[in-house]
């Protein structure tokens, strides 16, 4: 025999993590490139404050994007917290308004205690998301459909109790507290600390827990997932009701620190929040993605519109740039995922 | 054209993967009209090298001449053009259209846009009528077996003036009846002047219909030779594993164990009011064609379908749910290993646990080292081929998806396994180490039950064998040396 041929190839960056891993670095190495061109390009982008800034301005959006990422990772999709997140502001602004204030019917509410109006406007949440669970789960119909319908319905809600508007005064003065409530000598909201909490609890969840690995396991093959005694309706229904909650928390403390209950609050951050999963390589097939790919997404989202604010570009467009940001992550993604199987 | 002896010729053909070299310097001729089968254990190369000949993958090295011309097909469309068709394991069939739109799709003739029926289509039909006369055109695809739409697919590749046409194991899930049909069809085939490269695990096939065997091994050509040359399976098995596989069924010492299962009227929209008791250390095989009532059966024991009736275990009525059912310690391999047992796009350590989440965790926490563990193991334990644990379950060849979903089975540590076509798709060498690993169960006091469309599968295992015809039990046979397997088939073809 003369020289045996060597097949096997010197394993590549990258051979030993998984896929998830591997898009989320790709991601980071995307946000960097962007963040170095904003430094480069934009005046004061490269200021501590500024920088802060990225991390904390998208809070809602982290915040809710905990919920849509799991229950995308299922292969359902959450449309429904937008309008929740309105809702629930609303809702709790209306329980703790003094009853018969005045002579306007947008100032008086029912007079019930800070707390208990929190509780009860969460629970409010809560119930939209188990009105998606019910559809989805018992009546099989498809995520994308209902939640569209309860997003409408939620802020519906909202409108009707708001008469389409706000309601901001009668307030107890421990209303405005929680939203507005910086760490002790920083600027960082208690928001912002409630974003990072959340956060590390759903990274725990994600990546050491039996519910999470259950949570994968049903987005990669729901049927294969109920034959291996995954109870897959009572998952969905607690995923469902989880992301209503956080969306909720989200429009409690949104209704704080605006000291207002606002029908209109929240418009479009669904899509903001499926944007910022998608960014960070969450598949809308189910069964793959992470929460710290999302949270690349939105800090990759921030970078692309706070620079475009520091050009002083118009507002007009940022849609626009969000959509090429978009367009180029995922298309990179794409490209990598390919290469990376051939 | 000149005409060759040869219709195809294959020349020092290597593929390489990262890693491992798939088909390692190949070469053998294919002899016009003649039915030319290719044998070897998952992981032989057969699919890799049937990949190339239709385009899906493109070859490191080597040459192949087809009618004495180079063929080097770049997609499946080019190898289709060039004469060669394929009737994958899969077929390519789309279920809501009807027969025809099938026959003419991808090749549909329109006037400004609008469909046009030729005399291409008429062909197909009668081709497919010549063919298989009960098929009409104007039937739904979903409405049609298994059998039934192959016969579609071939009638588009013989309609098409294909020179070759490949058969990616066609038998594997088509009842005994529908073989004996394909076989004729295959014939006819022949004398049509088309040449048909086979593809079975099951070897007593190829005896049956074949003319000539190439056996594959670990990539290498090892032989090509007339099949009456061929002395008997024993030599062919030899030629593809390189050692021989002899097992009998061997009865168990008698030794009255008690009942584990008492299934009592058991009836559903298939089945129809079936009873019997399944022991401690038994196996237990249903046989029958397919639509039978096999998988009916065990997916209604598991609680993934309705039934009416009652079902005992351990002495306790059975909660219809597959959860219920396995913390009760039943445990399903479901027929549909892709659909229904894999988790493809998860990595094997991911797939092996997931029965049994609890038993390496502590309080809803996963320990990754005792998952890593048990994992190891079982890819050691069941010898599944893999460079390692973190690889995707879809990149695994179907022998050893298949050894996933019996790894994920055992690690519930069930009491009662059901194993739904256990071997489909699976090579003669892992088919006989699932034997031996469903044998050990059985020793160690687990019930087991096989619900295959393979006989000698059944034969070889199984202590009680329950027979099946249109979702009633026909008869009860325990297992020895008196089975008469004529009888067998004569019962579950409906024969009284």
């Amino acid at each position: 025999m003369g020289i045996i041929k060597q097949v096997s190839r010197k394993p590549s960056f990258g051979d030993h993590m998984s896929n998830e891993s591997f898009i989320t670095l790709l991601m980071i190495g995307v946000l960097f490139v962007l963040f170095s061109i904003a430094a480069i390009f934009v005046p004061n982008f490269y200021q501590p404050q500024n920088m802060l800034n990225l991390i904390t301005n998208n809070w809602f959006i982290v915040i809710i994007g905990i919920g849509v990422t799991f229950l995308l990772i299922t292969g359902n999709f959450d449309l429904s917290v937008g309008g929740v997140i309105a809702l629930t502001g609303v809702l709790a602004v209306y329980f703790s308004q003094t009853a018969n204030a005045s002579q306007n019917e947008l100032a008086n509410g029912l007079g019930l205690p800070y707390g208990v109006a929190v509780v009860l406007a969460l629970l409010g949440a809560m119930s939209i998301g188990a009105l998606n669970a019910f559809f989805v789960v018992r009546l099989k119909v498809p995520s994308i459909i209902v939640t569209l319908g309860t997003m409408m319905f939620a802020r519906g809600i909202a409108q009707v109790i708001t008469q389409g508007a706000q309601r901001n005064t009668s307030l107890p003065s421990e209303f405005g507290l929680v939203g507005n409530l910086a760490l002790p000598g920083t600027s960082i909201k208690l928001s912002v600390l409630i974003m990072l909490i959340l956060l590390v609890i759903a990274f725990i969840f994600e990546r050491r827990t039996a519910a999470g690995r259950r949570t994968y396991l049903i987005g990669a093959n729901a049927d294969a997932a109920r034959l291996s005694g995954v109870k897959v309706g009572r998952h969905l229904t607690v995923l469902f009701i989880i992301s209503a909650l956080l969306a909720g928390i989200t429009g409690i403390l949104l209704a704080s620190e605006f000291k207002a209950g606002v029908s209109s609050r929240a418009l479009g951050y669904e899509f903001d929040a499926l944007v910022v999963t998608l960014l960070g390589g969450v598949s809308i097939m189910g069964g793959f993605g992470s929460v710290l790919g999302m949270l690349v997404g939105a800090l990759i989202l921030s970078v692309v519109t706070s620079a475009a604010t520091g050009l002083l570009l118009s507002p007009d467009w940022q849609f626009t740039l969000k959509a090429i940001a978009v367009f180029i992550a995922i298309m990179a993604q794409g490209f990598a995922l390919s290469r990376r199987k051939s | 054209m000149e005409v060759t002896e040869n219709v195809l010729e294959i020349r020092n053909l290597v593929k390489d993967f990262p890693g491992v070299r798939a088909v390692n310097n190949v070469s053998f001729d294919i002899k016009r009209n003649t039915v030319h089968c290719l044998v070897g254990e998952n992981g032989a190369g057969k699919s890799t090298l049937i990949k190339i000949l239709t385009g899906a993958y493109n070859r490191t090295s080597g040459t192949t001449l087809l009618n004495g011309e180079a063929y080097n097909p770049h997609n499946p469309r080019e190898a289709r053009e060039k004469g060669i068709s394929t009737l994958f394991q899969e077929l390519n069939v789309v279920d809501q259209l009807t027969v025809e739109e099938n026959l003419t799709l991808g090749m549909e003739d329109t006037t400004f846009g609008f469909l046009r029926k030729t005399d291409k289509i008429n062909k197909m039909i009668s081709v497919m009528n010549s063919i298989e006369p009960s098929v009409r055109p104007w039937q739904r695809v979903s409405t049609l077996s298994v059998a039934q739409k192959q016969i579609v697919e071939i009638a588009k590749a013989a309609a098409t003036e294909s020179n070759i046409i490949i058969m990616d194991e066609p038998t594997a899930a088509i009842s005994e009846r529908e073989i004996e049909r394909l076989f004729t069809i295959i014939q006819r085939l022949r004398e049509q002047n088309v040449t048909v490269i086979y593809i079975s695990h099951r070897l007593d096939e190829i005896f049956e219909i074949g003319d000539y065997v190439t056996v594959m091994r670990d990539g290498k050509h090892i032989d090509t030779k007339p099949l009456s040359e061929v002395k008997d399976r024993a030599e062919l098995i030899k030629m593809m594993i390189g050692k021989t596989v002899f097992e009998q069924y061997t009865p168990k010492e008698e030794t009255a164990q008690e009942v584990v299962l008492q299934v009592r009227n058991l009836s559903n929209h298939k089945l129809k009011d079936i009873s019997f008791d399944v022991r401690a250390g038994e196996i237990v095989g249903f046989y029958g064609l397919v639509g039978a009532g096999k998988t009916e059966i065990a997916r209604a024991i598991y609680g993934a379908d309705r039934y009416e009736g009652e079902i005992l275990f351990n002495g306790k009525k059975l909660q219809p749910a597959p959860d219920k059912a396995i913390a009760a310690g039943i445990a399903l391999v479901p027929e549909e290993r892709r659909s229904q047992g894999l988790f493809t796009i998860l990595t094997i350590r991911s797939n092996v646990p997931v029965m049994n989440l609890e038993k390496i965790s502590r309080h809803g926490f996963i320990n990754s080292a005792a998952e890593r563990n048990i994992t190891a193991e079982y890819i050691d334990k069941l010898r599944i081929v893999t460079d390692s644990a973190e690889k995707e379950a879809s990149k695994l060849s179907g022998g050893n998806q298949q050894k996933v979903v019996l790894a994920k089975c055992l690690f519930a540590d069930a009491d009662l396994l059901m194993l739904d076509e256990p071997t489909r798709g699976v090579d003669v060498g892992a088919k006989s180490e699932i034997y031996s690993i469903i044998r050990q169960l059985s020793y160690e006091g687990k019930s087991i039950m096989i619900f295959s469309s393979e006989l000698p599968e059944i034969m070889n295992l199984c202590d009680t064998i329950y027979l099946l015809f249109d979702g009633s039990l026909k008869a009860t046979i325990p297992n020895g040396d008196d089975v008469d397997s004529e009888q067998i088939i004569h019962i579950v073809t409906g024969g009284e």
